[in-house]
């Protein structure tokens, strides 16, 4: 049921997204490990956890750029009628991203790292890593650029992943000034996560709703338009929620603190947006898994990164949660409800198409999907409630560092065990996204 | 509403944004040296920062908030901690924590790039960063007092400064390797092997898992008067 020959060349960034997805569950069980339990000392000597942190971040962010990269990929000949500009340079650029990724994973064991949260990646696989960005970003210009049908949605899935692919340039170069690092370090990780990502989220998603539901494009391109415009309005300048404790000039508290307690606005009207659209379906429900998707990513965006980042980001309260375990309980939620399940909605999309499924047999999936978003905001609940007693004990009460995380140990037992049951249905999902099967029309319904 | 009016509030809303944080961008960078003193940013304190980056320190401890959060902000450690107990624990984390529940790994930093560490986290300390984070703003008070009449300091500020690492007295510093007013009554040893024993403590006891300590043989003397000191008379021996 795909359209275009090219549209195939997304198959393997999912399948290497998904088994990445897989190992940054993992390590992030053994990361919680390290929290619960006391470790033998020749064992930290040789993993220590910001090997593994490093690992499960980097992890994260390969298989959320794998997954867009796989999802711009397949829906953009759609949108612009005609083959991909080059499969080849697609296929190339997939083998220079994971063999850089992989390289930077297995170098970390070996302490080669920059030593930099999250960009911790060393000089020559970054280098890798912009080769791979530039045929990206190439390849999806001409496409384009070639195209015969122009659209709003074209240009704003170009301007998300050029707007991502800059901003990954702040963070290469050594700063001799720790505030000016974590200030462009930011430019980096907010205008990524609450701009350049929401771009390309607010593009996929509006596509595969108007192909889902059949609601006319107009609509959906009007609503496109709005909230990238707040998204970015609200995310560029909330970045500012950053800044509040890096020695910036104070008025960054309230520019900030403002801006920032905006940002909800525009996943409340992707919220809106989604349910009017869906409500207002013009295709009838084939798979209901995947509108599922749809309306679970819509809602647990706006939980995790709306409601948590709201809360979190307002400057008397961030005094006392910022760097705390109250951030590790945003992260999760934010990350897994705004962009891992924005992947999974797009592989729920593009798998069966490609496999020539019309409808697909979803009970596998349809609990790997209840058991992973349950999972996981059990899990978010969890470091919260780390978090506040961290807080509370360390920085309220001024008892000291060791009290407050040897008090936090029990949830950080919880933590595993959830963490247990989140890896399960990750575990479902993928296996169930690998081996998508089709429902012998007419037998059921 | 209609798609051009959609258009326009994406391309108003886009860059009206993007003019403010460029411009405060700008003014980012007029006020950092201010904030943050770059008069005092040597290059040694540029090394120390590579140190940090070297052993990865920041994906478990956190710095202005940023960055793992297995272990302590390092913002403030300085006035926290201070010169020598932050070597002991970087150079010898297997012996300070070897009854903590958490562990640090022995990262085999050598003795230069310990002292560029140490500039580093002392420069850190001082950027104008609003009191965060919350908990270690009394280590800040307490040392900024101390510096202000560096000229007077009493015994117990000097010995704690040094040993409150690891070494307790008066419900202050840690307890790791126990309280000062205990090892005065436990220890034998007079003036100069106290002295010997700090700097050096293999050389008097080898089984002994206290690290050599990194201060210089006065300020030792010092320390060694103080824990005498602490020696209550119960009887006078011949």
């Amino acid at each position: 049921m795909i359209r275009y020959e090219s549209q195939r060349v997304s198959l393997w960034y999912i399948r290497l997204a998904l088994i990445l997805f897989v190992l940054q569950v993992v390590v992030g069980l053994w990361l919680s490990i390290n929290y619960a339990f006391t470790l033998p000392q020749e064992l930290v000597n040789v993993f220590p956890f910001a090997t593994a942190r490093e690992i499960h971040t980097n992890l994260l962010v390969a298989w959320m750029l794998l997954g867009f990269m796989g999802g711009t990929y397949f829906i953009l000949p759609l949108e612009c009628e005609r083959d991909l500009f080059s499969n080849k340079i697609a296929y190339v650029q997939l083998v220079i991203f994971a063999a850089a990724a992989v390289t930077a994973v297995v170098g970390f064991l070996f302490r080669w790292t920059r030593g930099k949260p999250l960009l911790e990646i060393p000089f020559p696989m970054n280098a890798l890593i912009v080769v791979a960005a530039l045929l990206f970003i190439g390849n999806v210009a001409l496409t384009i650029i070639k195209a015969k049908v122009r659209s709003p949605l074209q240009w704003m899935l170009l301007f998300g992943v050029t707007f991502l692919a800059v901003m990954y340039l702040f963070g290469m170069p050594f700063y001799r000034n720790l505030n000016t690092d974590y200030y462009y370090w930011w430019w980096v990780i907010h205008l990524w996560v609450e701009g350049a990502w929401e771009i390309v989220t607010a593009a996929i998603m509006a596509f595969i709703i108007m192909q889902v539901t059949g609601v006319d494009r107009k609509v959906v391109e009007k609503w496109l338009y709005v909230e990238t415009g707040l998204f970015l309005f609200t995310g560029i300048v909330g970045t500012g929620h950053h800044y509040y404790w890096i020695g910036a000039p104070d008025y960054w508290i309230w520019w900030g603190g403002i801006f920032s307690a905006l940002e909800p606005l525009p996943i409340v009207l992707m919220v809106v947006d989604t349910w009017m659209h869906v409500r207002e379906r013009k295709n009838a429900i084939i798979n209901p898994l995947t509108w599922t998707y749809i309306v679970g990513l819509a809602i647990y965006h706006l939980v995790g990164a709306g409601l948590w980042g709201f809360m979190h980001t307002l400057p008397p309260v961030n005094y006392y949660t910022h760097g705390s375990q109250v951030t590790v309980s945003h992260g999760h939620l934010a990350f897994f409800g705004a962009y891992a399940l924005l992947n999974m909605t797009i592989f729920y999309f593009a798998l069966p198409r490609m496999k020539n499924i019309r409808r697909y047999r979803d009970t596998a999936g349809k609990w790997g999907f209840w058991i992973m978003t349950v999972a996981m905001f059990l899990l978010g609940l969890t470091f919260g409630v780390a978090g506040i007693l961290q807080t509370y004990l360390e920085r309220f009460l001024d008892i000291g560092y060791s009290t407050a995380q040897l008090t936090m140990m029990l949830w950080f037992k919880i933590a595993f065990g959830v963490g247990l049951v989140f890896l399960c249905g990750v575990l479902i999902t993928v296996w169930h996204l690998f081996t998508l099967q089709a429902v012998e029309e007419g037998t059921s319904e | 509403m209609t798609g051009k009016t959609a258009r326009w509030i994406f391309l108003l809303g886009t860059f009206s944004s993007a003019a403010i944080f460029l411009w405060m961008t700008y003014d980012f960078h007029r006020q950092t040296p201010r904030l943050t003193h770059t008069e005092r940013l040597s290059e040694e304190v540029v090394a120390g920062k590579r140190v940090w980056h070297k052993y990865n320190c920041n994906d478990c401890h956190t710095i202005l908030g940023f960055g793992g959060y297995y272990a302590p902000d390092m913002t403030k450690a300085y006035y926290r901690l201070g010169d020598n107990n932050i070597s002991s624990i970087v150079k010898h984390p297997e012996v300070i924590y070897r009854n903590s529940f958490r562990k640090m790994p022995q990262l085999g930093v050598t003795d230069p790039e310990v002292k560029q560490l140490i500039a580093f986290l002392r420069w850190t300390g001082e950027i104008e960063n609003r009191h965060w984070p919350p908990q270690d703003e009394k280590f800040v008070t307490a040392f900024k007092l101390r510096e202000a009449r560096a000229k007077n300091l009493n015994k117990v500020d000097v010995v704690m400064g040094a040993c409150g690492g690891c070494h307790s007295f008066e419900n202050q510093g840690r307890s790791i390797g126990g309280d000062f007013a205990d090892i005065a009554q436990r220890i034998t040893y007079d003036h100069n092997t106290l002295v010997k024993f700090i700097l050096n403590p293999q050389s008097v006891k080898p089984t002994i898992g206290m690290p050599p300590q990194n201060v210089t043989p006065e300020t030792a003397a010092l320390i060694a008067d103080f824990v005498l000191s602490l020696k209550t008379s119960k009887e006078v021996r011949q």
